[in-house]
């Protein structure tokens, strides 16, 4: 079904298309030149020059190693819900709080009716779309997701702040669209937190996609899914990227309990890991997936963003799922 | 009936500010090999004591060294004791942290003291501070543990024997009532326990008080030897109300309720009463906003009069870690104006003629 829908978008896909969650890292030059501009030593164009060259980068580099449908990396994104935050009316910044380890960000404080009054995403994506013959996914974070990982000193509460922020994504999502993107993904790693309002982000992302013509995607990671499975399956997406290898693959059980019913966008490589799983390694998890899914439903990925790693390990962790996609394939 | 303000836990590890970055560049140092262990212990031992002072600083009474050594609230438990290997990141319930996950090759056994030497040290910072004035005799440090259900609830096992949830609980009981023994030989006169998965997971009531059981069992040993020490059952994260009159039978010395997730939990508290001290978590340790005093002030007046025990303790729903730094101190700030705010009533009701 979901084959249909990208071949109705003129979207033709190998078995096992491979692509990537979204982030990649920052070469060293672009973290030193985000560094300068925020001490003022360097200007936005100064800025921005490097992060076109750093998705230059990326676009040659995922070409290369032959995969099949391609991110922008990111290059000019920090946090992934602060990024949108900063470009939205509504939002202010707060200061720094943790996320686990050593990492930190910005996490955003909604302090009032939060507005879309530009495009934010489209030019990056038409630029990488520019440097590539094949299809750049549009890449967003979703409304529950939004919500979730900001204060909220001005809606009176979760479901209204989403449901205000629903309306504002897809303004970006139509955006995204008009300028010719054909897949667009929309993150929702908070999907899990409280199961007994997916029901919100279910409406939310309805808000969001609802008649428009794309193939959708959503990203979620790190998450008990056992308690909102197969319910998740209502999200109006086509495809559900998930984190699969970091957690053993055992989200498969769950699956073989009810049939997962959509495409699903398969982690295969663990993205807070050091070590780069060698193909047999690859090949197995994707053929674990095999035993619970059409072959046509599965694309292969890494479980997550890979910023966390250095240039070198995101790689090799990406050419890791081609060539095993490709053994498979043949 | 004594108000104290309390601590419900961690404190954030950075600031905005240079000087507040410290443990975040030395982690990252240390990681890139230009730095030693011992530089990222001295970090860890600057940030607690900046923890403390500005605990300390807002009136806060009973303060907590902030859990700044903590990776996260299980596997800097589990972590420490044998026979558990720590796997990867899953979402720390529905906050936008994470924690690594224990896995169980065998039975978890103590190895040594866990917590005994974060405490020690939390101590001696906070007795080399200047006591504010009006608060002479009336600070304390108290260590914070992760309970066993909730590390149990949180963990995996390889070994079969571990595999029932149970069977978890009651090891890291085991392990942790030990802790809590030596602990109160150390000096500690009260104990935070944090089982915020039992809200979450009811079904789970008689693995929990199980399980919690070990460690009122060791506490009472304790008492009994001349080192009296006072365990705080605390849970947060959900709604406390469904399970609120089972918690207040169990066997504890002050149980802490996160009164954020239903705002029908002060009618539902203030109609049963309590049996035993509460801990009020009436002011929101997960969201920036900051509560009107007068607000907060007539929730706590409402409650007090039913709570047994001659003290309340006033607190934050959760540790702030999930706040920005200057939200958190104001956080704590707000605690102060709000218990200077219910003082003042109550000195107001006693001066009015009869």
């Amino acid at each position: 079904m979901s084959r249909a829908r990208l071949q109705q978008l003129g979207v033709d896909l190998p078995l096992f298309p491979t692509t990537s969650v979204g982030s990649f890292p920052k070469p060293d030059y672009l973290v030193k030149a985000r560094a300068d501009f925020n001490k003022g030593k360097i200007t936005a164009p100064q800025l921005e020059e490097l992060e076109r060259k750093a998705t230059a980068f990326w676009i040659g580099k995922q070409e290369e190693l032959g995969i099949d449908v391609l991110v922008d990396g990111e290059m000019y994104r920090g946090d992934m819900v602060a990024y949108f935050a900063e470009r939205l009316p509504g939002f202010t910044t707060s200061g720094v709080v943790r996320s686990y380890g050593n990492r930190y960000y910005h996490k955003p404080i909604v302090t009032g009716e939060v507005r879309w009054t530009n495009p934010i995403t489209v030019g990056w994506w038409k630029y990488a779309q520019s440097l590539t013959k094949k299809p750049v996914k549009g890449m967003l974070t979703g409304p529950y997701t939004v919500m979730d990982w900001s204060f909220n000193e001005y809606y009176p509460d979760r479901q209204a702040t989403c449901m205000a922020l629903a309306a504002v994504i897809r303004k970006e999502v139509e955006a995204l669209v008009a300028a010719g993107c054909k897949i667009v993904q929309i993150d929702e790693p908070a999907l899990s937190v409280r199961p007994d309002e997916l029901r919100i982000a279910i409406e939310a992302m309805h808000r969001v996609t609802d008649g428009l013509d794309a193939y959708f995607i959503t990203h979620a990671c790190y998450g008990a899914f056992e308690y909102i499975y197969p319910d998740m399956l209502q999200m109006p997406v086509q495809n559900f990227d998930l984190e699969m290898s970091n957690s053993d693959l055992d989200m498969i059980e769950l699956f073989r309990s009810k049939p997962f019913t959509k495409d699903i966008s398969f982690g295969v490589v663990d993205v807070h890991s050091h070590l780069i799983e060698d193909t047999a390694t690859v090949k197995k998890r994707i053929e674990q997936a095999l035993t619970i899914l059409p072959k046509e439903q599965v694309w292969v990925d890494p479980d997550c963003g890979l910023k966390t790693r250095t240039v070198e390990e995101a790689i090799e962790k990406l050419r890791a799922c081609v060539v095993a996609a490709r053994a498979l394939r043949n | 009936m004594a108000l104290i303000l309390s601590s419900t836990g961690s404190y954030p590890r950075i600031g905005d500010s240079p000087e507040l970055q410290v443990l975040r560049r030395t982690i990252a140092a240390v990681d890139r090999g230009e730095r030693t262990p011992a530089d990222l212990s001295d970090a860890e031992a600057e940030m607690t004591r900046r923890a403390i002072e500005e605990q300390v600083r807002a009136g806060i009474e009973l303060v907590t060294d902030g859990l700044i050594r903590w990776y996260d609230p299980i596997s800097h438990i589990a972590g420490k004791l044998s026979n558990i290997h720590i796997r990867g990141l899953l979402r720390f319930f529905d906050t936008n942290t994470y924690f690594r996950q224990p896995v169980l090759t065998g039975r978890p056994a103590r190895t040594g003291p866990m917590l005994v030497d974060e405490y020690l040290f939390a101590a001696n910072a906070l007795g080399s501070m200047p006591t504010p004035d009006g608060k002479a005799a009336r600070l304390g440090i108290k260590p914070v543990l992760t309970g066993p259900y909730t590390l149990a609830k949180h963990s995996i096992a390889e070994d079969a024997a571990m595999r029932p949830l149970e069977a978890r609980a009651m090891a890291y009981a085991e392990a942790l009532a030990t802790e809590v023994r030596t602990l109160a030989e150390a000096g500690a006169q009260i104990i935070q326990v944090d089982e915020p998965a039992i809200l979450k997971y009811p079904q789970d009531w008689d693995v929990f008080t199980r399980a919690l059981n070990t460690l009122a069992i060791v506490r009472q040993d304790a008492g009994r030897q001349g080192k009296p020490v006072k365990i705080a059952l605390c849970v947060y994260f959900h709604d406390c109300a469904p399970l609120y009159a089972k918690l207040s039978a169990l066997p504890v010395d002050v149980l802490r309720l996160d009164f954020t997730y239903n705002p029908k939990l002060v009618d539902v508290v203030g109609a049963a009463g309590s049996p035993m001290p509460l801990a009020l978590g009436l002011v929101d340790g997960r969201n920036t906003k900051l509560e009107d005093v007068a607000v907060v002030a007539r929730q706590a007046e409402k409650l007090l009069p039913r709570i047994a025990g001659g003290v309340a303790y006033l607190s934050t729903s959760c540790g702030l870690e999930y706040l920005p730094r200057d939200r958190a101190f104001a956080k704590l700030q707000l605690l102060a104006r709000i218990q200077a705010a219910v003082e003042g009533q109550r000195a107001r009701a006693v001066e009015r003629p009869a």
